[in-house]
């Protein structure tokens, strides 16, 4: 078995093109550098770095997987808040942090079994078998909330390691980013250097290629949605260790962010194929683009226009070429 | 464009060749017969299966809940669903003319972001001063600005709709804020105490306005080349291009037309509410598991215009049901999303194990 023809340029992009988005990146960052004094020093590009970009960067690792292998996954902002829920309401019981951490990202898990279930086993659409459980987590959460109050972490008894989660710093970079490194090399290992990524990959490409390759699509895709589930829910509970507390629906707010960042990502690649590298720009650019019109005294209204329309700039910059869509 | 063009023909005769029956282009009739014939009856019981589901759930609401079925409620129900349904044709008209290929085919996410833009723009001229025909004509504008951003993004730009339209619904979303600076504006006018009288049939107008609507999609989709030619392009882009059609005319007119239907959706709900309100992006996925949940009312399982209708009809039937039965809204959400599930769950089973897109 070959996979060699993967390598077949389907839209075989002029290679200039394939620097749109890191050339969108750096004009953005000399831009705001000239404009606004403040943005181009450590203190705020940390800040941008733990409050813009980590959450969102986590999301849209997993959001990558799942775009790789041919599909969406509209319910990572379900994963984000049902991690969250557990994970509060086991520190809530008097579970040790550990544990309650477990058990958020089982949570994820279930999410994504769930949803393995409905692609894998029932040959469901992703993108419409995401959407239901999205609809279904919702239900869910107003259930448990009673319409959606949020649950907070009593203030006289926060354990230290929830502290320490939420604001921690190891060898003086915070948490959060270490996470965003942990997980966006393994999921980099995965996609780009394994067998398994070349699956996925073949999977995402051309599925019926695949299924009669003899390649296992359903636990490729089985596999994939789990772990965008399992990696969503640690986003959910980094949150609820910031703000002491399962706010829900709060996952929602990163799925369309990741989705756009997933796909502005698949410019980077020759063979324009979802990959880390090229989220994570997406992520950068997304999150300085904000941070930026910020700090030159836009409104908050206004930043709304300014970072889509300069969002679409860079899809732009990246789609400018093309010639295989119909 | 060669190397690319050998790779989708070397792909077509690997397909031909290995796969049994969901890839194939033209399989002789007596080869397929039997299973043909036994899909097509399924097909037609699934169809069947659509509409008995909302008869079922009316006659149980009508049991438990005498008032449901009075004229008075189900004019109410026509106009809760009034914003859902015309946003949902809007996308139902992507769809067809886009193809069902969620990732490379037609779809708008932006057109929540139209019907909140769209409100702000007529409450806010309201207020300012201008009456019906000035706010109307700014808001039908406004919509088919958006949609011809769309449509010049999707077929000039070719940035995937998925994206495009994500981007464009940001800066829809963005702009609403600039223009209602996150407040609620309330508006009167002549014309919204019109759309919230009850007009022929002891419907409310706005409920009216969605038939209406229908009539003229359905009528146009289902009677006239255009309509046919438009499901061509979804369906068999290369074969319509083939006869002549043009493919980039088409889809940029979908944009258009879903655009306009954003402006008028926004127009009706500034009626509904007597005001622009905040919240409109919370529409989108609403929108998107009516169009989609619309082709259990087609035979073909495919999106229609009159099958979105009923679906959005049928959602708001739940609502309406729940609450007159006292049932907590909390499930609301969970059962439309079982009802998703359970559609295309029944519709990818239909279609055949290795025809996953």
């Amino acid at each position: 078995m070959s996979l060699e023809t993967l390598d077949s340029p389907r839209a075989a992009a002029p290679d200039l093109l394939r620097f749109g988005v890191p050339l969108a990146l750096a004009l953005v960052l000399v831009a705001f550098s000239l404009m606004a004094p403040g943005f181009l020093t450590l203190s705020n590009i940390v800040g941008v770095l733990v409050n813009n970009v980590a959450l969102a960067a986590i999301v849209s690792i997993a959001m990558t997987l799942t775009v790789a292998s041919g599909g969406t996954d509209l319910s990572v902002g379900t994963a984000v808040d049902l991690g969250s829920l557990a994970f509060v309401s086991a520190i809530i019981a008097g579970q040790p942090v550990w544990i309650a951490a477990v058990l958020g990202v089982l949570a994820g898990i279930g999410t994504g079994l769930f949803n393995a279930l409905l692609i894998a086993g029932l040959s469901i659409t992703p993108f419409l078998a995401t959407l239901g459980t999205l609809f279904i987590g919702h239900s869910l959460q107003q259930l448990t909330t009673d319409g959606g109050n949020p649950v907070y972490v009593p203030t006289g008894s926060i354990p230290p390691a929830l502290a320490f989660i939420g604001h921690g710093a190891v060898f003086g970079v915070p948490l959060a980013l270490w996470l965003v490194a942990i997980l966006a090399a393994a999921a980099w290992l995965l996609l780009a250097r394994s067998r398994f990524g070349r699956e996925v990959l073949a999977v995402g490409t051309e599925p019926q290629v695949a299924l009669y390759s003899g390649l296992p699509v359903r636990s490729v895709l089985a596999f994939i949605y789990i772990a965008s589930a399992a990696i969503a829910s640690i986003a959910g509970i980094l949150i609820s260790a910031n703000v002491n507390a399962y706010v829900p629906y709060s996952g929602n707010a990163y799925l369309l962010n990741s989705i756009g960042a997933a796909f502005i990502g698949t410019s980077l690649s020759r063979t324009r194929r979802a990959n880390i590298p090229g989220t994570l720009l997406g992520v950068l650019l997304l999150g300085f683009v904000s941070n930026g019109l910020l700090l030159i005294g836009w409104n908050f209204y206004w930043q709304q226009v300014g970072s889509g329309l300069l969002i679409f700039l860079a899809l732009l910059l990246a789609f400018t070429g093309r010639r295989d869509a119909a | 464009m060669s190397l690319e063009s050998s790779f989708e023909s070397s792909l077509a005769a690997f397909k031909a060749l290995h796969l049994p029956r969901a890839g194939r282009p033209a399989p002789p009739p007596e080869a397929v017969a039997a299973p043909g014939l036994s899909r097509g009856a399924l097909a037609g019981v699934l169809r069947f299966a659509g509409l008995l589901a909302l008869l079922a759930v009316v006659a149980f609401f009508a049991v438990r809940v005498p008032s449901f079925v009075t004229t008075g409620n189900i004019g109410l129900i026509l106009s809760q669903s009034a914003v859902l349904g015309i946003l949902g044709l809007g996308l139902t008209l992507v769809l067809i003319t886009g193809g069902s290929d969620v990732i490379r085919g037609g779809i708008d996410l932006s057109l929540a972001g139209t019907l909140g833009l769209a409100a702000a723009v007529f409450a806010t001229l309201n207020q300012a001063g201008y009456g019906d025909t000035a706010c109307v004509a700014a808001t039908l504008a406004t919509g088919l600005a958006v949609g011809a951003l769309n449509a010049l993004s999707v077929t000039w730009l070719r940035i995937l709709p998925l994206l495009a339209t994500l981007a464009v619904m940001n800066i829809c979303g963005g702009l609403e804020l600039v223009l209602t600076e996150n407040t609620t504006v309330p508006a009167g006018l002549p014309l919204i105490d019109a759309l919230n009288l009850v007009g022929p049939f002891d419907l409310p107008v706005i409920g009216l306005v969605l038939v209406a609507a229908w009539l003229i999609l359905a009528v146009t989709v289902r009677f006239t080349a255009v309509g046919l030619r438009a499901y061509a392009v979804g369906g068999h882009p290369e074969a319509a291009r083939a006869a002549g059609i043009d493919l980039t005319r088409y889809l940029a007119s979908s944009y258009l037309v879903a655009g306009l239907l954003g402006g008028v959706a926004g127009i009706l709900s500034v009626a509904f509410l007597n005001a622009a309100t905040s919240g409109s992006a919370e529409m989108l996925l609403p929108v998107i598991a009516t169009a989609f949940l619309g082709r259990m009312f087609s035979r073909r399982l495919v999106p229609t215009v009159t099958g979105t209708l009923l679906a959005a009809v049928f959602l708001g039937a739940l609502a309406n049901g729940f609450q007159l039965l006292h049932v907590s809204s909390y499930w609301v959400n969970g059962i439309e999303g079982a009802l998703i599930l359970a559609v295309v769950g029944a519709t990818s089973g239909l279609a055949g194990r290795g025809a996953r897109p």
